[in-house]
């Protein structure tokens, strides 16, 4: 969709509450997909979906565009919002962070999911990134944002992003089996 | 391979080649989602983006693409000749396009919205022809309401049998269903089956704030109540006459014909006995809204003071007048006197069970189940006002004014020669009017004894007494007669004569005055500006609050609670005492809703002054819980407010268990008012009630040791009302509601309800 017409619908929807339903109607998916992807659970992402949007509505009228899509207020957003319910929830935050390294005798990523196609051990192993590799990586691979996009997103420099994707997928290539072993090649 | 010129940038070792071509290649798996979830959403965002953002702008912007398949319903409807907003839901894809039958239903008047009148009907447009019996037989409201659903052409107006409780959130859900076609001209083989709505509409809406139930009620002394303004009514001439219910509804009599909130029972000229010209008494809102037809071919309305009932006459072709009883939905419960001629003045009520009435100029009295004797009394137009506990009649008669009392029949109390006007309080206290020689002299019988308490100016004359919702003052209209006329004005006097004070707007003539039940309107009659003719209007009254104190304390409540509800921390603290403070750090308590929630709103249920030095009271507030703005859950705190300096401070709190909300019927205030040397509990519920599960088994008052002190259990379905009659000594007491109290759907008050009563007088 061209950048006017975005722009130009979140105009409307400061004084327009069709146009607002509108923007929900173009990003509810994303928002919702982003946010379960974070979360892992519907009702949570339900609940989440919800913040984000109504903080959206809220606070519609102080958007001013910065040169990014307004995805990415909301991404900021659905990021806050998840972050608020781990500040929450006592220690989830850190949990995640340091269930980041996979325990020792648990599963390895290859052994939970062995039984699964490779493309989707791929994002199951995603999954298994620390939270800040786990955004970058999301929103690059499975919501196609350009990296000052993702950036802007996560309020860190391009250069972090960068080292955040390069270090997941570097991640990604030691925990998943190379093809050609799984292919039992020699 | 990788086409993405940042990846190229960043991923430089061939390595990571197959990770990043399976990474291009793939996406996550869909998440889970419910297929409800996102029109929920939508319909909760689109009715808070309603409320809060700026008018509806011009549909200039429609041609933008939208996201296909949230818009294409309302874009097909718009094709089809409909004018889709937002806040409508499509329920209905009709049969053909072709047809252009595609039914939306508009809830953006009511859906939550937080400022819902309750004795308003709710109103919820279609935009095109329903099965209106299906979407009836699908309404269901909650709390439990009992309503009558009428149509007003594609317009479902829902209206409730009893005024709505206050601070409650009510539920509306329905199902519609399209009205079958007739025929199908192009194709008579064909008949589309009528089309269920694929989810039920669900409409929330908040009603309006109760008054604070205040631990000192306001006077309506007349140095203390304030107009505000005037509401007309209706136009001039649509209503004949007017006077309260005791539930602050109005019945008023109407010429036949005048349009309902529903055209169902809007009454046709030959649908009345007499026909046209002839006019039906009906019951309305205070905002004027009609809501149903009483009584066809009917005129002259008194509400009983209790028991749901009101006497009206029925005129028939045979030039008589029956007068009969019914309730408030228009059911004939009795016709208890029949006379020739048309009556001109109303029955009036003599307690809850017995009228009387003027029968060609003789006074009669009919018993709703005894007949009634009294000695023969010629009253002609002379001024009757019974008494609300029965006991007392006031009669103007050609032998001279004089109050009878109908326990013994015989015996009376003869008042000042010309007596008049009789107004009786709700204390039991007889005001009335002697002219003589150009002024008016204004009387109090109070104890068998009469006394002169205020007269009227030279060339003033007073008229239209009445009392006062607490008789500590009495309204009544003054007309100034000079040479250019005459002018009536309202005036407010103590019930002592002290203090006269005009009321009303300036410059306005007006006459009958009659306060609300609840005090807060006067229904009067006066000149339209526009038209010059004459027209019923309400004006707004506010007692002003008499304890000072308390409003002190309850704008404290009101600064701790809306610090809390935007997790301001500080500011909240700010309103707690080293006590309070420990008491919210103890952890029980928790002075900023947790994670992932909010404190969406709250009211407070119960105000009493525990102690007079220091003041102390005791809050009882509400407090809901929204989760993703969506009411989930409430609980009460009890909160105690103590005098330090010249600030009120929080000392003390605790909390009850959270409860879900939708749960059956609950508790919305509970008010403590002592009468003589005994309380009286009153406990107001949002749901209307089995009367027959409110009684002492399930609503007491305990003492300390727990044992049940309470004595007497009575029950207002119409307020949702109960009340206890208590002796109690000062101390400290609780109010227990069981879980023996049902709705009218037979749903049970869900957890049992405790509450501190304090008697400290």
């Amino acid at each position: 969709m061209p950048e006017f017409e975005d722009r130009e619908l979140v105009e409307l929807a400061k004084e327009n509450p069709e146009a607002f339903g509108a923007l929900y109607d173009r990003y509810f998916p994303q928002i919702y997909r982003f946010a379960y992807s974070r979360v892992r659970d519907q009702s949570l992402a339900e609940d989440v979906t919800s913040e984000v949007f109504f903080k959206a509505l809220k606070n519609i009228k102080r958007y001013t565009y910065s040169g990014h899509p307004f995805s990415s207020w909301l991404y900021q957003i659905t990021l806050n919002a998840v972050a608020d319910h781990y500040r929450g929830a006592a220690g989830k935050e850190v949990e995640l962070e340091e269930g980041a390294s996979v325990p020792s005798g648990e599963p390895t990523v290859v052994d939970e999911v062995v039984r699964r196609d490779r493309s989707r051990r791929v994002w199951a192993a995603i999954d298994q990134l620390p939270p800040q590799q786990r955004v970058a990586m999301v929103l690059k691979f499975a919501e196609d944002r350009k990296i000052e996009e993702i950036a802007h997103i996560m309020k860190k420099s391009s250069g972090a992003v960068k080292l955040l994707l390069h270090r997941g997928v570097e991640r990604l290539r030691r925990e998943l089996p190379p093809l050609e072993a799984e292919l039992g090649l020699p | 391979m990788m086409n993405d010129p940042e990846l190229q940038e960043i991923f430089t070792d061939p390595a990571h080649q197959e990770v990043l071509d399976m990474l291009n290649a793939s996406r996550p798996a869909a998440p889970p989602l419910d297929p409800h979830f996102r029109s929920y959403l939508r319909a909760k965002l689109m009715t808070e983006a309603q409320r809060t953002l700026g008018p509806r702008a011009s549909r200039s912007w429609f041609p933008f693409r939208f996201t296909p398949n949230a818009l294409a319903p309302a874009m097909a409807a718009v094709a089809a000749g409909f004018i889709v907003v937002l806040g409508v839901e499509i329920y209905l894809h009709n049969q053909t396009s072709s047809t252009g039958s595609l039914v939306a239903v508009d809830t953006r008047q009511i859906n939550n919205k937080t400022d819902i009148a309750t004795v308003e009907p709710i109103k919820i447009p279609f935009s095109g022809p329903v099965d209106k019996a299906a979407v009836e037989a699908s309404v269901q409201i909650e709390p439990a309401t009992s309503v009558t659903k009428q149509w007003d052409g594609n317009t479902l107006v829902i209206v409730p049998d009893h005024p709505l409780a206050s601070n409650t959130t009510y539920t509306v859900t329905l199902k519609p269903k399209s009205a079958a076609p007739n025929t199908n001209p192009g194709n008579p083989t064909v008949t589309p089956k009528p089309t269920v709505a694929p989810t039920p509409v669900v409409v929330h809406f908040t009603t309006t704030p109760a008054p604070v139930t205040q631990a000192l009620p306001p006077s309506f002394k007349s140095s203390t109540v304030n107009w505000r303004h005037d509401d007309r009514l209706a136009s001039p001439s649509t209503i004949l006459n007017g006077s309260w219910t005791p539930a602050g509804q109005l019945l008023v009599t109407r010429p036949a014909g005048q349009p309902g909130p529903g055209t169902a029972t809007s009454p046709s000229p030959s649908a009345s006995p007499a026909g046209s010209g002839t006019t039906d008494v009906w019951l309305m809102t205070a905002k004027g809204t009609p809501l149903r037809d009483l009584a066809q071919g009917a005129t002259l309305p008194s509400a009983a003071p209790t028991g749901g009932l009101f006497a009206s006459w029925s005129l028939s072709w045979s030039n008589q007048a029956s007068l009969q009883i019914r309730d408030l939905y228009g059911n004939l419960v009795s016709t208890v006197a029949t006379v020739d001629g048309v009556p001109d003045r109303p029955a009036v009520w003599v307690g809850a069970d017995r009228v009387a009435y003027v029968d060609h100029g003789t006074l009669r009295i009919a018993g709703l189940h005894t007949p009634v004797s009294i000695k023969t009394t010629r009253v002609d137009h002379g001024s009757l006002a019974g008494s609300p506990d029965g006991q007392f009649l006031a009669a103007q008669s050609s032998d001279g004014s004089m109050v009878i009392d109908l326990a013994t029949g015989a015996s009376r109390t003869r008042l000042p020669q010309g007596a008049t006007g009789f107004a009786w309080s709700t204390k039991g206290d007889l005001a009335f009017l002697v002219p003589r020689d150009g002024v008016t002299d204004l009387y109090l019988l109070s104890d068998v004894r009469w006394v002169r308490i205020a007269s009227s100016s030279a060339g003033q004359t007073w008229s239209d007494l009445n009392w006062a919702p607490d008789a500590a003052s009495l309204l009544m209209a003054s007309t100034s007669t000079g040479s250019s006329g005459s002018t009536s004005s309202l005036l407010l006097i103590n019930r002592d004569g002290s203090n006269p004070t005009g009321f009303g707007a300036p410059q306005q003539a007006y006459v009958s005055p009659q306060w609300s039940p609840g005090g807060d309107l006067v229904l009067f009659v006066r000149r339209d500006d526009a038209t010059g003719a004459t027209a019923f209007w309400t004006a707004t009254a506010v007692p002003s609050a008499s304890d000072a104190a308390e409003q002190q304390a309850l704008a404290e409540v009101n600064a701790f609670m809306q610090a809390r509800m935007h997790g301001d921390r500080t500011a909240a603290q700010a309103e707690l005492d080293d006590a309070g403070r420990a008491a919210y750090q103890a952890g029980s308590l928790s002075l900023l809703s947790p994670a992932g929630t909010t404190f969406d709103r709250y009211y407070p249920v119960t105000v009493q002054l525990t102690a007079s030095n220091p003041t102390r009271f005791l809050v009882g507030i509400r407090i809901f819980v929204a989760k993703a703005g969506v009411e989930t859950s409430f609980f009460e705190e009890q909160l105690t407010l103590v005098q330090h300096d010249q600030k009120y401070l929080i000392d003390a709190a605790s909390a009850s268990a959270t409860m879900p909300v939708g749960h059956g019927p609950t508790v919305v205030s509970v008010q403590t008012t002592q009468t003589g040397s005994r309380e009286q509990v009153r406990v107001r519920f949002d749901a209307d009630l089995n009367p027959s599960t409110v009684s002492n088994d399930t609503i007491k008052v305990k003492d300390h040791q727990g044992n049940d002190v309470s004595e007497q259990v009575s029950f207002d379905a119409d307020n949702h009302l109960a009340t206890l009659n208590v002796g109690l000594r000062p101390g400290t007491y609780q109010l227990v509601v069981t879980t023996g109290i049902t709705d009218i759907n037979g749903v049970a008050v869900a957890q049992e309800y405790d509450a501190p009563l304090v008697i400290s007088r």
